[in-house]
């Protein structure tokens, strides 16, 4: 069938043996997310599946890959660029990486074959000289690396694609360096053959359009210098849990905007991808770096950095160690509420040495806000499963704090980018008018709103997410489009026809089956730090818990979380 | 072919706008060949990281590509040049002395690949979602002797 190559590479570092296994047999979890969950349900927790979807590089904003593992609970990413598009291109639909390597290893995959080699002097670089050196400069060859975040084991390690996207969350560059794999690299020549190229023409044309007359498009546009005073607007949790206000945020932000508009040289998008949402930035003989307009405000806000340069001198470092900023940035917020760095100073960088190099207490601190509030008995916020929370806190949003509690594979960023209360500060009568439309109560679009219809518009929303990880489209494309649009543009790449409800269908199950494998290996409880339920600011436990329930239900399980057996049996999943 | 009005369209690159998102080179490759495959494709964008922009065959005047054929296989049809595939032998000179990379072997197909305009009605104007590839009936002077220019033989 068009759409999925049909093959995925399964590689057993531990006896260095690579195999190929059909796709076919995964497809009933669509791709993407849903195949990479299944796989470790079959495969076991210490698996490292790299996933594409049926769309990914095919269509407009499709060249997206789902990236999951298994810590104490499941771990996943979406990750975009062109690393997930080329790989498809050199005919894997994805990769799953299993045991570990017994001395530091890549993955090579070109039209030849596909290869383990040793590359002992690689160890020890960080993620922007290893994929200079693997790349040689040439545009067709892709690389994931880890930097010396992940070869260090440091729980908020990332995996690097290409000089720009990071499959941040979750941990799971220390997952791939666990594995002694220090990169993967894919050089190809090949490409990809829709089941309809003229109707496919005449779908991207649509999608195009659809996307290009959203909302998104437009704010993208100028987003690049007006992000981070925006998101001061909005009000969101930036300055942390230990000091909630900081007076001179308004002054920082416009640093900020200042500075990228003189450093900005250009807009970039990923493969296929009309929205632009990153900027290129070339500041003193550094070469261009894309800036991440959703984690780099993380940097100003939460570590009060005024000055831009500094926060970019922090952003870089980040990158190059391939560390995920929000929870660094989270870790680093705790450590200076306990004397040990001085926020926004100098001191932050060599604090990031410390981590990565695991000295002294940054040993503790790489461990990640969990352990270190175990080691220091001093209480940290941090979300389900010990996670370091999404911009360092979640309280003002009571969606984002149920999600966070009942996820099974990371909460905000992979169920409620751009969920309308995030917005509501700002833009009120666009999210209640959103809020309206999926549940048609208003006021689920309001922050505090602990309301049924809140839960309701949360699983929708969620499901959003789980349908664009699993087709291969980034989430941000997939919100500005009607699921009938997605739907025709998968029949004419695979030529197999779905409906919307299809989708929703996918969604539910492979959620359930997220459920699932928590329980069979994990067994990690629907919890969020104490912590925040404290305080003028705190959460409502009782409300919360009287959410969590109603989610359950949505969901078809039963009040302790476990899926039901009807509910199994309707989604197959027994 | 599809003219505007009786005007043979050029194509414009305003390489500030570009993204960098390969749309161009993935309808470009689709909609000749039927496959996405950027090796297919006869627009290329080029950069490794950061900036980014298109290339194609410029359509230019006195083209080397054309003079250094020694099968004379490449010929025009209004104003767009084309391969002979029957005269062709592949030994992909004219690919060599294109200073702009605007001529690629195909070595699936075992052709040469130009762009051809799509006969009049470029996709990958009507693809770029930033404008960057612009579609106009006047052909800037400078533009005309592109190789020229290119070469330093001309300001």
């Amino acid at each position: 069938m068009s759409g999925y190559t049909g093959k995925i590479l399964f590689v057993d570092l531990t006896q260095e043996k690579i195999v190929e296994r059909d796709t076919v047999k995964y497809m009933e979890f669509l791709g993407g997310r849903g195949i990479a969950t299944k796989i470790i349900y079959e495969f076991g927790s210490d698996t490292l599946v790299f996933m594409t979807g049926p769309l990914t590089g095919f269509i407009s904003s499709g060249s997206r890959m789902d990236v999951v593992s298994f810590r104490n609970m499941l771990v996943g990413s979406n990750v975009g660029g062109e690393f997930p598009t080329f790989l498809k291109f050199a005919g894997y639909d994805g990769i799953v990486l299993i045991g570990r390597s017994e001395k530091p290893a890549i993955l090579q995959i070109d039209d030849d074959g596909v290869s383990l080699e040793s590359v002992e002097d690689l160890w020890g670089k960080d993620a922007f000289e290893t994929i200079d050196l693997l790349t040689h400069g040439q545009r067709d060859i892709k690389v994931a690396a880890i930097g010396r975040g992940g070869e260090k084991g440091i729980k908020t390690a990332g995996i690097m694609f290409s000089h720009r996207n990071l499959a941040s969350r979750g941990g799971l560059g220390a997952i791939m360096g666990s594995k002694n794999l220090k990169a993967i690299v894919v050089h190809t020549t090949n490409g990809l053959e829709p089941y309809n190229p003229p109707e496919l023409m005449k779908v991207i044309t649509d999608i195009q359009r659809s996307i290009t007359k959203s909302g998104e498009f437009m704010r993208f546009k100028d987003w690049h210098v007006n992000f981070v005073p925006t998101i001061l607007k909005l009000k969101m949790p930036y300055f942390g849990d230990y000091e909630r206000t900081w007076e001179e945020a308004e002054e920082a932000a416009m640093n900020a905007k200042e500075f990228f508009e003189k450093h900005t040289s250009k807009r970039a998008s990923c493969f296929s991808c009309p929205l632009r949402c990153w900027a290129i930035v070339n500041y003193e003989g550094e070469y261009p770096i894309n800036l991440c307009q959703g984690t780099f405000p993380a940097i100003t806000f939460t570590l009060k950095v005024k000055d831009p340069e500094l926060a970019w001198k922090i952003y870089l470092k980040m990158q190059k160690e391939g560390l995920d900023i929000m929870s660094t940035v989270a870790v680093i917020a705790y450590a200076s509420h306990l004397g040990k760095v001085k926020l926004g100073s100098e001191e932050i960088l060599d604090f990031i040495d410390k981590i990565v190099n695991r000295v002294g207490e940054g040993d503790i601190f790489a461990e990640g806000i969990k352990k270190a509030e175990e080691h220091f008995g001093v209480p940290a916020v941090y979300v389900k499963g010990g996670m370091e929370s999404w911009s360092s806190d979640i309280r003002p949003f009571v969606g984002s704090a149920l999600i966070s509690t009942v996820a099974d594979s990371e909460g905000v960023n992979r169920a409620l980018y751009g969920f309308p209360e995030f917005y509501y500060y700002i833009k009120k009568e666009q999210a209640e008018k959103m809020a309206r439309m999926f549940v048609g109560e208003k006021n689920a679009a309001y922050p505090w709103d602990y309301s049924d219809a809140k839960v309701k518009f949360a699983v929708m929303w969620e499901n959003m997410h789980i349908i664009a990880d699993s087709l291969g489209v980034c989430v941000i494309a997939l919100l500005t489009t009607p699921l009938e649009l997605w739907c025709r543009a998968y029949y004419a790449i695979t030529g197999n026809r779905i409906t919307p409800s299809d989708l929703i269908h996918y969604a539910e199950k492979i959620r359930t089956l997220e459920r699932v494998v928590n329980i069979e290996y994990g067994g990690v409880k629907d919890e969020i730090s104490p912590r925040l339920f404290k305080g003028e600011v705190g959460l409502d436990r009782e409300k919360l818990e009287r959410m969590k329930k109603k989610y359950y239900e949505l969901r078809g399980w039963n009040e302790n979380g476990i899926p039901m057996s009807e509910t199994l049996e309707r989604y197959d999943l027994r | 072919m599809r003219y505007i009005g009786d005007i043979m369209p050029y194509l414009i690159v305003h390489e500030d706008k570009c993204v960098g998102c390969h749309t161009c080179e993935m309808v470009c490759s689709l909609s000749h060949e039927g496959v996405i495959n950027l090796n297919l494709s006869r627009i290329h964008v080029v950069g490794y990281k950061g900036e980014k922009f298109p290339i194609m065959c410029l359509q230019c005047e006195d083209a080397p590509c054309e003079l250094v054929c020694p099968m004379e296989a490449i010929y025009k049809e209004g104003d767009i040049r084309y391969v002979d595939g029957e005269k062709c032998i592949r030994c992909k000179m004219c690919s060599l002395v294109c200073p702009i990379g605007g001529v690629i072997y195909d070595a699936i197909n075992h052709k040469m690949l130009r762009c051809d305009l799509c006969g009049g009605d470029p996709q990958c104007a009507k693809y770029c979602p930033m404008e960057a590839i612009e579609v106009v009936e006047e052909v800037p002077e400078r533009r005309k002797k592109g190789v020229r220019v290119l070469y330093g033989e001309e300001d």
